[in-house]
């Protein structure tokens, strides 16, 4: 049984010759317990796709069923409370009101779940305990680090019970350590409590947490084989790129002749401590080829 | 919002500068109409003081004539008589009265009200006398703030219809901005305007209501007018108030328009600045129903605590105003309150406008966006 299933899903910006076709054609069943990593460039149609997922967007055409309940055709006036009541959101910016303390804030979630008073303010502590943040209750928004923030941003998502997590770029603001914090804390609550969780990031670090990871570009989901990171800037870039360097039968991809130019010039500089892995020829920490969990979809 | 988080509070009161201007310039407008009502109604009261400490129950007066501001009325003295007669009557005292000047020894001089009454009755005299005795032959009462401003005791001399009075006694109440009132004896008064009186001052038996003692006086006697003490009182106020109701009228609404401006300022650039955290709201699943609710309550919590601090504000400069001033009396009424109260609200509401549509307007997807 999947928590969300997602048939054929389009969404195109604009009529006739002005079309710009964001999301083209997407399948993707999510389980509860899995954690999807979507990756691709900017532009790529992440947002677009999670915007839909989310009951924020309309698709142009295909079908968006969570929870038994098909997205694409309710009500305009059924989606708040839909997104209320089925999805947990973590945002990039942590996205939290800055006049409400850390319970508070998630005590507004409960409220826009229908739960109410002393039921809602019990349910946000504990979650806030839970979450590390038991001391930092009464704790304006701007009276905690970067980290805290999106622990509080967590606890939030999780006001409501969601089945589902969506998560954009939620270690993008955060240092390495409070990053991998974050993205340990997010597959935690898929094992733990069987949610689902999609992420949509450029950060390489979440690989390690997701079940799958799916590379969107031009709107659908491309094949992760060839993929490799650029030295450089960290970006997945395809060993298709025109952009390369070879050293000692080694060969090396990137995002832009920027980033070659700058390997080129300070080789020494990347090649110790930034080793690009070929993802092609690396066994992932599973034991499985990531290949083919990349294109399990 | 029982058990609810309480949004709109919470971000009104965030920038507590901001909040203390916005409700600070709200109060300013609202206190300018509040206290200009103030003075009115100080006025209104000073101008009805006579009337609203008066022992009649029914005030007979010549036709047509309902009020004493502005207006003559002179009846027969043998009228009182025929009042007097009428069943369910317990007493019935003419009064005599004009408007004229009393000049003090320096020539300064006051417009007063001048009754003449009898004194042996004390009825339709002063009220409240603060020094001195009722008046005798030649002598005169006058209001406090009116002495005052006279320079007068008792014990001076203050020259009335041409002729020297000396001053017997003081009380209090009856002196506005412009007039004040004063007391001679009903004889003395005669003597120098004549016979004629102005007005009947009628007392029911026990039993008989004001009400139904001038339906029989006005049965009995169909040529005068015949009012009840808070109807003639009531017509008072409506002439001075009539004749204020045009200045009134427009500083009040420039007041309000003031309001207006700086609610509808500060809402507007309070949900500009929130628009992010409205989108966050809908994202997670807030109803637009709910984000406008924040923004009602947020006006009315601006207005609410803006009337609170305009009327807290109003009652202390009335006192220091009649501290400082005792001439000018400022009375702040409950009705006046609760008036500018409600039209603050509509102008809170009005001022609401806005930013409600832009709330209503925010797409939740925004809240995906990265901050600037």
């Amino acid at each position: 049984m999947t928590n969300l299933s997602v048939h054929d899903l389009t969404k195109t910006y604009g009529e006739g010759n002005l079309a710009v076709a964001a999301v083209r054609h997407v399948d993707l069943d999510i389980d509860p317990g899995e954690v999807v990593l979507i990756m691709g460039p900017s532009g790529s149609g992440k947002t677009t796709l999670l915007l839909m997922l989310g009951a924020m967007l309309r698709p142009t055409s295909g079908t968006i069923n969570v929870d038994g309940v098909e997205l694409a055709t309710a009500a305009e006036r059924s989606l708040p409370p839909l997104r209320a009541e089925h999805f947990g959101f973590v945002f990039q910016d942590f996205n939290l009101l800055s006049a409400l303390s850390a319970l508070e804030n998630v005590e507004l979630a409960c409220n826009l779940a229908g739960i109410h008073g002393h039921a809602a303010r019990q349910r946000a502590t504990e979650l806030l305990t839970r979450l590390g943040l038991g001391e930092r209750l009464r704790f304006r928004p701007d009276q905690l680090s970067g980290g805290e923030k999106q622990r509080v941003a967590v606890a939030r998502a999780l006001a409501n019970n969601a089945t589902i997590i969506l998560a954009d770029e939620p270690t993008a603001n955060l240092d390495s350590a409070h990053g991998r914090d974050i993205a340990r804390l997010l597959r935690q609550l898929a094992t733990d409590d069987g949610r689902s969780v999609i992420i949509v990031s450029h950060d390489d670090r979440l690989r390690e947490i997701a079940d799958r990871i799916l590379w969107l570009e031009d709107g659908t989901f491309r094949e992760l084989a060839a993929m490799v990171t650029d030295p450089v800037c960290g970006m997945s870039v395809e060993t298709t790129s025109t952009y390369r360097h070879d050293i000692d039968e080694r060969s090396w991809w990137f995002c832009s002749p920027h980033c070659r130019d700058e390997f080129i010039a300070n080789t020494a500089a990347f090649v110790p401590t930034r080793i690009a892995p070929i993802v092609s020829t690396k066994e992932d920490a599973h034991g499985e080829d990531p290949v083919r969990r990349h294109t399990r979809h | 919002m029982i058990g609810r988080v309480p949004l709109a509070r919470r971000a009104l009161f965030q920038d507590r500068r901001r909040a203390a201007l916005a409700a600070g310039g709200v109060a300013a407008a609202l206190l300018l109409v509040l206290m200009l009502q103030g003075v009115f109604d100080g006025a209104m009261h000073q101008v009805t003081a006579y009337l609203r400490a008066n022992p009649a129950d029914v005030i007979v007066s010549q036709r047509d004539v309902r009020t004493m501001h502005m207006s003559a009325s002179a009846l027969d003295p043998a009228t009182v008589k025929n009042v007097a007669a009428v069943d369910g009557v317990a007493w019935a005292e003419g009064i005599r009265y004009t408007t004229t000047f009393l000049v003090g020894a320096d020539g300064n001089q006051q417009l007063s009200y001048v009754i003449g009454y009898d004194t042996t009755t004390g009825r339709g005299g002063p009220q409240h006398l603060t020094a001195g005795r009722a008046p005798r032959g030649d002598e005169i009462d006058i209001e406090q703030v009116a002495a005052d401003r006279l320079g007068l005791h008792v014990g001076d001399t203050v020259s009335v219809f041409g002729d020297r009075f000396r001053v017997s006694g003081l009380f209090r109440g009856g002196t506005s901005v412009v007039n004040s009132i004063a007391f001679i004896t009903t004889d003395d008064f005669a003597a120098r305007r004549g016979p004629a009186i102005a007005y009947i001052l009628v007392g029911a038996k026990p039993g008989v209501s004001a009400g139904e003692l001038q339906h029989r006086l006005a049965g009995a006697l169909p040529d005068l007018t015949v009012q009840t003490r808070s109807q003639f009182t009531s017509e008072e106020a409506t002439l001075v108030r009539d004749m204020s109701a045009d200045l009134m009228r427009i500083m009040s609404i420039v007041g309000l328009l003031i309001a207006l401006a700086v609610i509808g300022l500060t809402l507007f650039t309070l949900t500009l600045s929130k628009l992010r955290e409205h989108a966050i709201v809908k994202a997670l699943g807030g109803r637009t129903r709910r984000l406008a609710a924040v923004v009602l309550a947020q006006a009315a919590w601006s207005v609410g605590v803006a009337v609170v601090t305009a009327t807290v504000l109003a009652v202390a400069l009335g006192a220091i105003v009649e501290r400082v001033n005792p001439a000018i009396t400022i009375v702040i009424e409950p009705g006046s309150v609760e008036r500018i109260a409600l039209a603050a609200l509509v102008i809170g509401a009005i001022g609401a406008v806005i930013p409600l549509r832009r709330v209503v307007a925010v797409d939740p997807a925004s809240a995906f966006r990265r901050a600037s």
